[in-house]
């Protein structure tokens, strides 16, 4: 393993949509075991960044290594928690069958998924607090039970280095606790985590380290060192209205948890 | 297996059960399955179970409506096989998938490309290429002195012109197909359900998604001979959406719409042998929308009637 | 209808004579020009709003199920012992009723949340156009219902299914047996009975008149029963039913426009406003019902689609201005049904199919031309927009670096290739484009940003982030 040092390796990466450019040359380095968040107004590409990290969409210019590597060498290596609202939740079929389809990269072709594939699609399920919902078709879950299982899918996967996106969004206050644990315990087993993360005021309380983008990365690293009131305002320019408002009350949370 | 899934497959295979004494029965009333009817109910039921397998996909892919554009897009193909081979039946399949799988890659060029969105496209696509093979095949009837009965034949089907050689190649197409969707299972299913995610695994989604589009050509080229070119997407359709509110797994639903198409198919043919010239398309058309019609409503625990229940049920609780 | 016809041609005569007329009505060419022109305007209104709305499927659902409206509504006349027309109200309001049920009953089954609406739609009106096919094979054996026509319609003709009306001497002749004119003959009255020879001496003859009744002015002249013939204008039976609902649409346009346009791109503002959007769209659906109807003579079911929705496509190519689109479509859509009209007389093949065939010509060379959104010119703005974003991309990068620790290696001459990802070949050449435009320099091996360079990349930073 020629760089394990970092989990991901961004190298000037350029993504345009229509040859408007949606990300700008950006170099983004994540150290292994680094629980991270992206943040930065709507439309700033942090969705992107992931999208285009995975392959998801074409790339004008750059290059991505996982662990050194590039991305046909990491796949295994790599988890996606996509979007909730991206897929169709009546499809027929079940929470654990979902969890199961975080498998199928690693079965191959031909191969079914067998008991012992049951076994860790159904302790994904667990790991999220959602074993007694497991054969509960998909389309009677709630959003936040729903998002918790795309979580599962990810963790099946068994891999070293998870993208989310936003997977906060729009989920109740069980989940966002579950979600939280689960990051956390990701983090302590030395995995590496990236989450799109939209809500400025838990950025300290939830993630360790933070990047801050906004068509191109302004800037990154620990919380401490790179969640500055000075970055903020730079990567959300004179957009955000409640821009002061948001800090102080964080402070006042992290007052208030001290 | 789970008890609930055994419970479906049960309920699928008595299903399956009571659709097969369709057949007895109908012969104790006095249907008498000669040549003709026996290769037009079982060309008719092979059909379904294309329909069953493919529409599936299709319908939970939300691309329900591009059949509709498809089976008008072969009439050119159609038409220009006449024009060059004659009445050679593959050359006439074999045209008409052509310009079907052109009309499906027009479409979606045009939403590539434009403001247009997919409704627009198909529609245009439905209606031009639809134009294009009348205008030719007008053009032929003044020329060659066709008869003038080709456009309705392609358009309302022609079923009782089927003969043994048409099922056979219905039954080679249900192999084929179910073939493909056993040893792809796994990578249609998570393509179907979560392109990103699936494309994030690894999997080569162009080449999937042409594979079930190219599956999806085939089963509407085939079926243009016995429901024609505008009933075709609605036998595509109805055995899935019918199967859909039976199951929360995707192979009970495939299995279970191959089951309603077979049933919709061969009922539809025996149906249109009680009385004289009742056409069979669109009777097949029928008996598929009422086995719909019959699974919204009564479909153990997502039907209409279950819901209505547990409704009152809750009411009466608080 | 007939009384509007009527008074349609006695305003026409105030300018023309009846024969101009007679001679108008009566020219193939004309009529079917006329016609053409009728319909592709009648559609290309509806249209606009059918393709903005992400209707333009459901148009063709609707032109199918109108099919069971026309064959339920026929079947209803029958019973009741009327003669069917097509522009009987009870037909209108079957067929009116069909469209609109479709619509209705895709939503309503969508709405239960166990089926897709595209799923729905895509149920509906293949059942509703079976149950048509089927009650016409089964109970309208002996009336000949003509599917060929009613799919592709037969504008060629609309010429011959013509309505007359009279407007001088057009009062009836009535023939009694002292009239001059009365022809008299002679029959034999029980050569029948008994089985006998007229020429048998036993036969009894009587002698009666041959042509007496009353006779309407037009089979009087037939008959030679007068001298000079009424004067009849011939109309024909397509001509005032399309009028009428082109004049409709281009009124609930007019009208509307506002309600309309508002209700397309933003329903929810509209239901605040007032504005009963589902109504409108309920008035959208009844009318183009409607025009699918008085449209089926000429271009049948299926065709009558693509005036609907190509002629409005087109012109959203073209402008993105909703007044304009109101120009352009019917423009495009009158164009296509004159070039194809005449494509069709040339080639003899059919005339509908030949307009539509002109009209995705037409669209397919919009497409390839058109002046924003056209592939041509999309193809050379990438390329040129290609070339400059590179310019950007390497102005970019080597800002971002400038100033660092590591921009000895990323912005040296001969390895800035790799740090891009580019092929040694186009950075090379995006270079030289760049230090022509003075925006970099080459310092031993190094390339630098020149001042002009720096302020470029700042300014187009600034604009990346507050877009």
């Amino acid at each position: 393993m020629a760089d394990e040092q970092y989990a991901l390796e961004i190298n000037d990466l350029t993504v345009a949509y229509h040859q408007q450019p949606v990300l700008w040359d950006v170099d983004l380095r994540v150290p292994s075991g680094a629980l991270m968040a992206i943040v930065g107004p709507n439309g700033a590409g942090k969705s992107t960044l992931i999208k285009a990290a995975l392959g998801l969409i074409p790339r004008a210019a750059g290059d991505v290594r996982f662990f050194g590597a590039p991305l046909k060498r990491a796949r295994a290596r790599i988890g996606y928690v996509p979007q909730r609202n991206s897929v169709d939740w009546d499809f027929p079929t079940t929470a654990l069958d979902v969890v199961t389809m975080g498998l199928y990269g690693k079965l191959g072709w031909l191969r079914r998924p067998d008991r012992s594939a049951r076994q860790a699609a159904l302790a994904a399920l667990d790991q999220v607090g959602m074993a007694a919902l497991a054969e509960r078709p998909i389309s009677q879950l709630s959003g936040g039970q729903q998002q918790r299982v795309f979580l599962a899918r990810a963790l099946a996967q068994g891999a070293d280095l998870y993208f989310m996106d936003e997977p906060f969004a729009a989920v109740d206050a069980v989940t966002e606790r579950a979600i939280v644990s689960l990051l956390h315990a990701l983090r302590d087993q030395g995995k590496t985590v990236i989450v799109v993360h939209h809500d400025l005021q838990t950025v300290r309380e939830y993630f360790d380290w933070v990047t801050l983008l906004n068509v191109e990365v302004i800037a990154s690293g620990t919380v401490e060192s790179a969640f500055t009131e000075a970055n903020i305002a730079r990567t959300y320019g004179g957009r955000l209205g409640a821009l002061p408002l948001a800090l102080n009350s964080s402070h006042e949370a992290d007052a208030y948890v001290a | 297996m789970l008890p609930e899934d055994r419970r479906v497959w049960r309920q699928i295979a008595l299903i399956g059960l009571l659709m097969a004494l369709g057949a007895p029965l109908s012969m104790a009333l006095g249907v008498r399955y000669d040549y003709t009817l026996t290769n037009v109910a079982l060309g008719g039921a092979l059909l379904g179970v294309l329909c069953g397998m493919t529409g599936s996909f299709a319908v939970l892919r939300s691309q329900s409506l591009i059949g509709d554009t498809l089976s008008h897009a072969a009439l050119p193909g159609v038409v220009i096989a006449f024009l060059l081979f004659g009445r050679e039946a593959v050359a006439l399949l074999l045209g008409a998938a052509l310009t079907g799988g052109l009309g499906v890659l027009l479409v979606n060029w045009l939403v590539g490309t434009t403001r247009l969105k997919p409704d627009g496209a198909m529609s245009i696509v439905l209606v031009s290429f639809f134009a294009v093979g009348v205008a030719l095949l007008s053009y032929i009837q003044g020329r060659v002195g066709a008869s003038q009965a080709g456009l309705d034949k392609f358009i309302f089907g022609q079923a009782a012109a089927i003969i043994e050689r048409d099922v056979a190649i219905l039954g080679a197409a249900c192999l084929l197909i179910g073939a493909l969707l056993y040893a792809f299972w796994k990578a249609f299913k998570l393509l179907t359900f979560d392109p990103d995610f699936a494309r994030a695994v690894g999997l080569p989604v162009a080449r999937l998604n042409a594979l079930l589009s190219g599956a999806l050509v085939v089963v509407i080229v085939l079926g243009l001979q016995l429901a024609g070119a505008i009933l075709m997407v609605g036998l595509l359709i109805a055995p899935a959406v019918a199967a859909r509110q039976w199951t929360r797994r995707l192979e009970q639903m495939i299995v279970l719409a191959s089951l309603f198409g077979a049933f919709s198919g061969g009922a539809g043919a025996v149906l249109s042998a009680l009385e004289r010239g009742l056409p069979t398309g669109p009777l097949m058309i029928v008996v598929a929308c009422a086995v719909v019609l019959v699974s919204i409503l009564f479909a153990p625990q997502r039907g209409m009637l279950w819901r209505l229940l547990r409704q009152r049920a809750a009411e009466e609780a608080s | 209808m007939s009384g509007i016809e009527r008074l349609l041609i006695e305003f026409l005569l105030n300018f023309f004579t009846a024969e101009q007329l007679n001679a108008f009505f009566g020219d193939p060419r004309a009529v079917a020009l006329l016609i053409g022109a009728l319909v592709a305007v009648a559609t290309a209104l509806c249209g606009v709003f059918l393709v903005l709305r992400k209707l333009a499927m459901t148009v063709d659902a609707i032109s199918h199920s109108v099919l069971f409206g026309i064959v339920a509504a026929f079947l209803a006349m029958l019973a009741l012992g009327q003669t069917p027309d097509l522009s009987a109200p009870l037909l209108l309001i079957g067929a009116a009723g069909a469209g609109v049920g479709t619509v209705v009953l895709t939503e309503l089954i969508a709405r239960s949340r166990l089926v897709k609406s595209d799923a729905a739609l895509g149920l509906v009106f293949p059942f509703l156009f079976a149950l048509a096919v089927i009650l016409v094979t089964r109970y309208v054996p002996n009336v000949h219902l003509d599917m060929d026509s009613v799919l592709v319609g037969e504008i060629g003709v609309a010429w011959a299914n013509a309505n007359s009306h009279c407007f001088a001497r057009c009062e009836p002749v009535t023939i009694t047996a002292d009239d001059p004119r009365a022809e008299m003959a002679r029959r034999c009255l029980n050569c029948a009975a008994e089985g006998i020879s007229p020429r048998s001496p036993r036969a009894v003859f009587e002698t009666y008149c041959s042509n007496c009744g009353t006779f309407s002015a037009a089979e009087a002249w037939q008959r030679r029963l007068i001298a000079a013939p009424p004067e009849l204008v011939f109309v024909p039976r397509a001509l005032v039913p399309l009028a009428l609902i082109a004049l409709l649409n281009a009124l609930f346009v007019l009208l509307f426009y506002k309600e309309l346009k508002l209700a397309s791109f933003d329903p929810d503002l509209a239901a605040a406003f007032g504005f009963r959007p589902a109504l409108l769209s309920y008035a959208l659906l009844i009318l183009v019902s409607l025009t699918a109807v008085a449209a089926f003579d000429a271009v049948g079911a299926v065709l009558v689609v693509a005036f609907f929705v190509i002629p409005a496509a087109a012109a959203y190519l073209l402008t993105h201005r909703l007044w304009q689109m109101f120009l352009i479509a019917p423009i495009l859509s009158v164009s296509a049904a004159i070039s194809g009209y005449e494509a069709a007389r040339a080639l003899d093949i059919s005339i509908s199919a030949a307009m539509v065939t002109a009209l995705f010509a037409l669209f397919l060379l919009i497409w390839l031309l058109a002046p924003r959104q056209g592939l041509l010119s999309a193809l050379i703005r990438r390329r040129r927009q290609r070339l400059l974003f590179a310019e950007q991309l390497l102005l970019g990068h080597l800002y971002n670096h400038q100033h660092t620790p590591e921009a000895e290696s990323e912005s040296a001459q001969v390895t800035l290739h790799e740090h891009l990802s580019w092929t040694s070949g186009k950075t090379a050449r995006c270079l030289a484009r760049l230090r022509a435009k003075r925006l970099v320099t080459f310092e031993a091996g190094q390339v630098r940003l020149t001042e002009r360079g720096e302020a470029l990349v700042r300014a187009f930073r600034e604009g990346l982030m507050a877009g």
